[in-house]
């Protein structure tokens, strides 16, 4: 059975972006959110094997969300989104159990490679 | 506005453009303006804050931005919609970042505001009343980007 994965991000574009690579691999996408905390509310209504979670959002942000969504669930699989000159934001992911991140602009390889790994682990 | 604020978001501009657009830009001559704005179709505005203040403006034609769109989305962009107009926000958005951080290895600590884009020609955007600094960047791919920048120390401003 496709892994299920849930698309956070405020761009619309980054969501259909990830979207179509995601689609193309293999993956069912099973919610997109537009901010931190339709990201969690979907957490827990859809339960996905797999989060990919922007940080700069509005309303709440990618790491208050993740924060949340480990609380609620620790065993959580998320990956953050970022743009360059985020390294503080994706230390402080990092260290609060985000699985891995990606940088903005991506290649399909890097989503792929970095989905697939936070999955098996 | 000093001159050095340009060439971070120049070549910020001239990364993004290779990884996202797979064409590198070509930096064109360097023009000042009493204000700043902008007399291009599509225009996408950026604010700065922090030790550097002001708004920089990504200015385009409607050709360039629907081919910047078709290169983004992997497709044509037949009419210009709220996926094509998210695409530039996007573009405008990760220059932006980039451009900060570059910044911020010369010691200027700043962030930027999420991007507006407005649609229309010759719109004054006159918020600071300090000179603008304008550099268009050319590629074959999708034309010309003109990048407009009216920024400044934070001191200065108090």
């Amino acid at each position: 059975m496709a892994k299920r994965i849930l698309i956070t991000d405020d761009a619309l574009f980054m969501r259909v972006t990830l979207k179509n690579i995601l689609v193309q691999n293999g993956y069912e996408i099973v919610g997109e959110a537009c901010n931190g905390a339709e990201a969690i509310q979907m957490y827990k209504s859809l339960k996905p094997d797999l989060v990919t979670m922007d940080i700069t959002m509005p309303e709440l942000d990618g790491l208050s969300a993740l924060k949340e969504i480990r609380s609620i669930d620790p065993a959580a699989n998320v990956v953050m989104c970022t743009a360059m000159g985020q390294s503080k934001m994706v230390a402080e992911a990092l260290g609060s159990g985000a699985k891995d991140f990606i940088i903005k602009p991506f290649q399909a390889e890097t989503v792929v490679e970095a989905i697939g790994k936070a999955l098996a682990a | 506005m000093k001159v050095e604020y340009v060439s971070p978001f120049a070549n910020a501009a001239i990364a993004v453009s290779e990884s996202l657009l797979k064409t590198v830009p070509e930096r064109g001559d360097l023009a000042v303006r009493p204000k700043l704005f902008t007399s291009q179709q599509v225009s996408i505005v950026c604010g700065v804050t922090g030790s550097i203040e002001g708004h920089v403006i990504y200015g385009m034609s409607m050709a360039t931005a629907d081919k910047i769109a078709s290169i983004m989305i992997g497709q044509s962009v037949v009419t210009f919609d709220q996926i094509a107009a998210s695409a530039l926000a996007e573009l405008a958005n990760l220059i932006s970042r980039n451009a900060v951080s570059r910044l911020a290895e010369q010691g200027f600590k700043c962030e930027i505001t999420p991007p507006t884009i407005l649609r229309g020609s010759n719109v004054q955007v006159s918020l600071l009343e300090i000179p603008a600094l304008v550099i268009p960047l050319n590629s074959e791919a999708f034309g010309m980007i003109e990048i407009g920048m009216s920024l400044q120390d934070r001191q200065l401003a108090a």
